[in-house]
Order: structure tokens, then sequence, then C-alpha cells
């Protein structure tokens, strides 16, 4: 008796449970693209619309969850030797391109070392330690690396090193295979139709390797190039997903508050996204590190959170973003405060011996700022009138983007300049760019623009990139960014938080730490 | 005089245009004295009800006093379209006397160039000017001119082709007056009444155009003006209509003032033309 009452219990709450997690199948998906994507090309570019669609359609061996740990995707298992000179894929079996062909190991060979490695802009970065990729059978791919690359299994999502067919790029040329405008993958959704200026169309792929997913039939990207628009689409139920603020903040708060519609911030963790202010370290009035920290101490990040980006945004407090704490690389530094403290800056400042004239005011000087739009403009106003508070008298400057470009990035002709950067899932990915010695890179766009060089940094910068020790590594950024916040070649001001927009009667589409740069294989409409 | 300002007062709208003028005037005259900080100062609360922490008319997103800008703007605005118009006069000036006076080839060549800067929408070109050139007062005044002086060169090359075959320049000619002297002693005063008219329209023209560009993020960004609260504000105008709206009213009470005492000196340089309506 006992034990039939355990099992019509255990029966019931199994169909309880079932009722709760059945996710239905079918229907379409319509979600924002925001700008229009200049191809599908997602192995030669890293443009941003294009990773808002083309993760639906190609795989990587890994995906990441909100937590950043690794999921397996091409890659059924992966081990690392204990040098970490040699990492082996184990191949999913049985996965099909969406042309019919198997996928074998020789695609991730090829994808590797003869595109992301040649053509990618991040990719010869990402890779640099590998020489080879031995490929035993169909489904084995082992990674041969001249130094430990521990970095790199972070950098196998999707959207950062998408697997592409062999059979499609081999002996053409890769800058202008067709495949960059008719993208053939292994992903959940099918490449169907690009109606330039309109939408992107996917169709489910019946043969998809995960039994059972995707659950949608068929997603369309839509492409609405005015933002009142796109917010006005989002309110009548037009499109249902819309990310990387193309719903802005101001009409992302308002639209928050009703019942059917959602705001998250998930899913840009990967990206890292971080404000700050680069200066020219090398001469003119922010030679000077002392100068570098109280401009650093003077600001109040938690006002330009507030009042310029509507609360979405968290202070910077060291060189690397919060966005690190989960693989214990990152560290609270002194010289971030959150409120800034205007009595410290000019102590600072006086103990540098950086005194002020009779009208108060110690330095004058131009500020660049990044051209992507009014919230930068309104940051340069904020910028201006608090360090006028410190007798940093400054003057605006906001030009279009190539003449910005070309002056910060290749003229050098700048003290001050306003700016974002993305920390990606590693330092050695994202941030080394900013500060290494081999990174002053005339005429490269977001890189060391400072000319900050510091042999002491350069060495850690290096060791850190290629130990495998957790522990040790995090010892060595600590280091470097005591560095930093001491030497302030580039001033953090604060984490960027870009906004997904969506309806809520889709669910699951947010289960990735890449977010809209993944697939929508788990989504489903309620 | 009298006569002048009996005509000009007899059309009520003018007077009442002339006196709202003379206010902004006065509030861009005490604009440093009523509001000695900074515009740009972040002031207190950001997005403050109009009449609340101490903002009369409120504060935009960073705490800055619409109130001030407002005072300082009227300042800017007067700057600009005063400078302008009194370039594009100055220009227009010397293009349309030249070319009426002298006719024929040097005609022909003033006015096809004088062509060419009106085929261009006077904005479009406006923009493109200021986008060449880095956004600053400066090149706001020389593109607010570049597009304004060919009406003015238009309408003076028209007068002085009328005038200079009246009897009392050929009188001047018989006298052996120069050239400079008669165009500038005797054709040019007869032909003032009408730039007059056409200039005090022009700097409506000028805080409009100033205004738009400033709108589109192509104004001074270390000058505080109407155009710039207004470009400012509007993200955010469902949510802070303050923000935008007092700058609206600004500049729509300003443009209006100025077009309606436009109207009264045409009418009082014009008397006949008024009486024939």
């Amino acid at each position: 008796m006992f034990k039939q009452i355990k099992y019509i219990f255990l029966f019931s709450f199994m169909l309880f449970g079932f009722s709760i997690y059945a996710q239905k199948s079918g229907g379409t998906l319509v979600y924002l693209v925001q700008p229009e994507p200049p191809s599908m090309a997602s192995y030669i570019s890293t443009s941003g619309p294009i990773g808002l669609v083309a993760p639906k359609i190609y795989e990587g061996l890994f995906d990441y969850d909100n937590d950043g740990q690794i999921v397996h995707v091409l890659a059924a298992g992966h081990t690392v030797s204990n040098d970490g000179k040699t990492v082996t894929f184990n191949l999913r079996k049985g996965v099909k391109w969406h042309d019919g062909k198997p996928f074998t190991s020789d695609d991730v060979a090829f994808t590797v070392m003869n595109v992301l490695k040649k053509f990618h802009p991040r990719g010869p970065n990402s890779f640099r330690e590998v020489t080879r990729i031995d490929t035993p059978d169909s489904h084995t791919a082992i990674f041969k690396l001249r130094k430990p690359a521990p970095y790199m299994l972070r950098a196998l999502s999707a959207y950062e090193s998408p697997i592409v067919p062999k059979h499609h790029l081999e002996g053409t040329d890769i800058k202008s295979a067709k495949l960059g405008n008719k993208p053939v993958g292994t992903g959940p959704f099918k490449f169907v139709e690009w109606k330039k200026g309109q939408y992107v169309r996917l169709e489910k792929n019946k043969n998809y390797w995960r039994k059972g997913l995707p659950y949608i039939d068929r997603v369309v990207g839509r492409f609405v190039p005015d933002a009142s628009t796109r917010t006005a689409a989002m309110e009548n139920g037009e499109v249902l997903y819309a990310a990387y603020n193309a719903v802005p903040n101001i009409d992302a708060v308002r639209l928050k508050k009703r019942e059917d519609i959602s705001v998250t911030t998930d899913g840009y963790s990967m990206i890292n996204p971080v404000a700050l202010i680069e200066f020219n370290a090398k001469e003119g009035p922010f030679a000077n590190p002392a100068i570098r920290r109280a401009i650093s101490l003077a600001i109040d990040r938690q006002f330009m959170i507030d009042n310029i980006f509507f609360g979405y945004g968290k202070p910077a407090t060291s060189a690397l973003s919060t966005n690190f704490k989960p693989t214990g690389l990152y560290a609270s530094m002194p010289n971030y405060p959150a409120r800034g403290d205007i009595a410290a800056a000019k102590a600072e400042l006086d103990s540098a011996g950086i005194k002020p004239d009779v009208n108060g005011v110690r330095v004058r000087a131009i500020l660049d700022l990044i051209p992507y739009g009014e919230d930068y403009r309104r940051a340069g106003e904020y910028l201006k009138q608090v360090l006028g508070d410190i007798g940093i008298k400054l003057e605006l400057r906001y030009e279009d983007v190539p003449t910005w470009l070309k002056r910060i990035y290749h003229n050098y002709d700048f003290v001050m300049n306003l700016n974002y950067f993305y920390q990606l899932p590693d330092p050695v990915l994202g941030v080394h760019r900013h500060y290494g010695t081999d990174q002053i890179r005339k005429g490269t766009h977001f890189v060391n623009s400072s000319r900050y060089s510091n042999p002491e940094l350069d060495q850690l910068l290096a060791s850190g990139a290629i130990e495998a020790n957790a522990q040790k590594r995090t010892q060595i950024y600590k280091k470097v960014q005591e560095i930093l916040a001491r030497d302030m070649p580039v001033v953090n001001l604060f984490e960027m938080q870009f906004l997904t927009v969506y309806n809520t009667k889709l669910k699951g589409a947010n289960n990735s730490a890449l977010g809209p740069y993944s697939s929508f294989s788990e989504a489903y409409l309620d | 005089m009298h006569g002048f300002w009996g005509r000009f007062s007899k059309n009520k709208s003018a007077v009442l245009g002339l006196f709202i003028l003379c206010l902004v005037i006065f509030l861009a005259a005490i604009a440093n004295w009523i509001y000695p900080d900074d515009p740009f100062r972040l002031a207190g609360k950001p997005m403050s009800i109009p009449g609340t922490n101490g903002f009369l008319l409120g504060s935009d997103t960073l705490g800055r006093d619409v109130a001030s800008g407002i005072a300082h703007g009227a300042k800017t605005s007067m700057l600009i379209g005063l400078l302008a118009t009194v370039a594009a006069v100055f220009i227009g000036i010397i293009f349309g006397a030249l070319a009426g006076y002298y006719g024929g080839i040097i005609d022909d060549a003033l006015m096809r160039i004088t062509e060419i800067f009106q085929t261009i929408p006077s904005f479009v070109f406006a923009i493109l000017l200021v986008a060449i050139m880095k956004p600053s007062i400066e090149s706001i005044v020389i593109a607010i001119t570049v597009v304004s002086w060919p009406a003015v060169a238009r309408l003076v090359r028209g007068e002085f082709l009328s005038l200079k075959t009246r009897e009392f320049v050929q009188a001047c000619h018989t006298l052996g007056m120069s050239d400079s002297r008669i165009m500038i002693r005797e054709i040019l005063p007869n032909c003032l009444s009408p730039v007059i008219v056409i200039g005090s329209l022009m700097v409506a023209t000028a805080i409009l155009i100033e205004s738009g560009l400033a709108f589109l993020g192509l104004g001074d960004p270390n000058i505080m003006s109407w155009g710039f609260q207004i470009g400012a504000g509007r993200t955010m105008l469902r949510s802070a209509w303050w923000v935008c709206t007092f700058p609206g009213i600004a500049i729509l009470i300003t443009v209006l003032a100025i077009n309606l005492v436009g109207e009264g000196l045409n009418d009082a340089f014009n008397p006949r033309l008024r009486e024939r309506n």
C-alpha cells in the first residue's frame, strides 16, 4: 500500500512538473536587428549586427552559460594536457550541415587555421599560440599550442569563433565567398532569405542535432532605422525582442512598467563593455600620472550612470571589469571612488605641484568625445563641469567617426578622449590591447592610443597570458591592476549595461552569456 | 522721425513685437547679472519639475537650470542673429550694388555666383558648412552668413537697377561725381529701407538656423543656446516636458516678435503700400 501511494505521489509530481516546464513548439519570432548587418560573414567580421543573426545559423565548439561556465556545443567534450600545450576536442557525432553534408574535424581544423587565424579581426589573437590542428579521426580535433593559452577556451562561442563548412570555402577567396551572404551552418536555424533594407528570415532546422530543438518554427530579423518606430513596434507587439539598445534606454525605462514587456541586462558579460577616458600619456598636460589620478578621483561615476544612462551601469572600481570576478582576475582598487571625491582630487593635484592660477585654472585641455550619439555628449558636458571644479578647464570636441578615429588612433592628436572598450571574456582578448607596449600600433583602431609603455607591466601581461594556474594568474592580474590604478593611462568610468527589451511571451531567449549573440535554440513562445 | 514712429505705431502688433524684442534683449543683457553662474553648471537635482528645488523652469537630466540656459541662450541667439545678419547684409550690398550699377558682364558674373548659392537649399548647405568646419560659434556665423547673403544681393541689385536711371543719378553723373560716391552717397541711402526690412527678418531666420543646427548636434558644444537645450531635452520629452518646452517657447516668441517688427518697419517705410491694402 505504502509503495502504491509513493508511486501515485511520484507520478502526480511528474505530471505537475511536466505541465510547468512544457515548452510549446511552433510560432514565429520577430526581433529587431539594428542596424542592418553589412553581411552574414561572422567568420571575418565582428560587426555587432552580424552577431545578432549569424549565431542562429553557425555554431561554435562551446557556448557559455550566464555564469560564464562552458557549455559544450559542437565539441561534446574537451581535455587540456597537463602542460597546457595540447587541447583535445571530442566533436559531436551525427551533426550535419544545413546542406546535408556531415560535419567533421576537418571543418574545425580548416575554420581555425585557414579562416579565423587569417581573416577574423580577433582570431589571430585568440588562436595565436595554435601551431597545428591534428585530426586523427573525423570527430577528434587536437590543437597543438606553442605556449599554454587558457584564454582561448573563452573565445570559442558561435559569435567569436563560428565553425564554418570547409566544402563551401576551400579554394575560394574567403573574403568574397558566396557563403558570406548565404550562410550554411550546423545551428538550430537555416538561412532562407535576406530582403535588403527589410528583414532576414530563418527557418527551423528539422535535422538539428539536439533532438526536439528548436521550438520556434521561424525567426525573422527586422531592420528598422528609426528609433521611435522601433519602440512603437515593441510597444504594439509587432516585434518580441530588441537587443543592444535597439530600444533606447529612456524608452526602455518607460516600457518596463508594462506587464507584457521585460527588460534585462543579462547576456552582455562576454562583451563586457566599459566606458572610459583615454589620455595621451606621452605628451601634453596629462603625461603626469598625478593629474590622471586626480581626474579619476573627481568623477562622480554614479551620477553619470543615474542621469545620463538612466541607471544602467555599474561604477568601475579597477582597470578590469567586475565581470572577471567569477574567473578570479578582478580585484577592487583605490582611486576609483563611485561618488567622486573633489577634495582628494584637489589634494592630489596640489601635492603634485599643479597649482591653480588667479582664475582657479590649473590646466586647459580639449576633451574629445566618442561620436556615437547624444549620451556621450551629455557625458562630456558633465565631465567639463566636474573637472572645472578641480581647475581642469575643458573644451569639448565632437567630430565625425572617421575624423575622430584618425585623430585618436592614427595621428595621436589628442590629450583626452571619452570612449568605450569591450573587455571581452578574458583580459588577454580585450584588455591587453589597451596597455601593452606591443599594442602601440599606429593606425589600428581601439588599441593602446595612450602610448603608455611600462616594461614591468608588459612582463606581467606576457606571463598572465600563458599562466594556466588560476591562483597564480589571479596574483599576476592583481599586480597589473595595482599598476594601472597608480599610473592610470586610462581612467575607467563605469561598466556599461546594454539593454535587451523583450515581450514576456518570449521565454528561454536569455540562457547564454552571449545573450543576443547566441542562438534562439531554447526560446519558445508562451 | 516723428512721422516714421507714427506710421510704425499705427501697426499695433508691430509695437507689441518691438516690446517683446526689447524684453528679450533686456534679458540677454542682464543674464550675467541674474544668473552669474555658468549655465552649464550642474546646479542641483536633475529632472526637477518647474518650481521645485529652486528651479523656476525646472532642471534638465544633468541638473542644469533651464531658466539660466534661456537667459544665457538669449545672448547667444541675439549675438549670432545680429552678427550673421550684419555680415550677410554687408556682402549682399557689395554684390548687389556692383551688379546693379555696372550691369553687363559684371552683373552676369556676380548674379551667376549668387545663383549658385541660391540653388542649394539653405539649411542643408548650412549643415554641410558647419560639418566641414568644426562646430563652433564662428563656423555657425559663417555658415548662416553664406546662406543668407544672396537674398540681399538680389534685392539691392533690383533697387540699383531702377534707381540708376533716375534723374538725380544722371544729375550726379553730369556733375562729374565718381562711381563709388554715387553708389555709396546717393543710391544706397535710397534703397536702404527694403534692406532694413529684409535684414530684420533675416535676424529671425538666423536664430532659427542656429537653433536647428544646435538641435541636430552641430552647435558649439561650449556655448549655451536655445537649440542646444531643445536638442539635449528632446529624448526625454515624454518624461520631462519642460526641458524642451521653455526654450521652444523662447524661440517662438522671439522669432514672432522680430517678424512683427519687420512687418511694422515695412509698413512704416512704404506707407502707400499699406494704404493700398
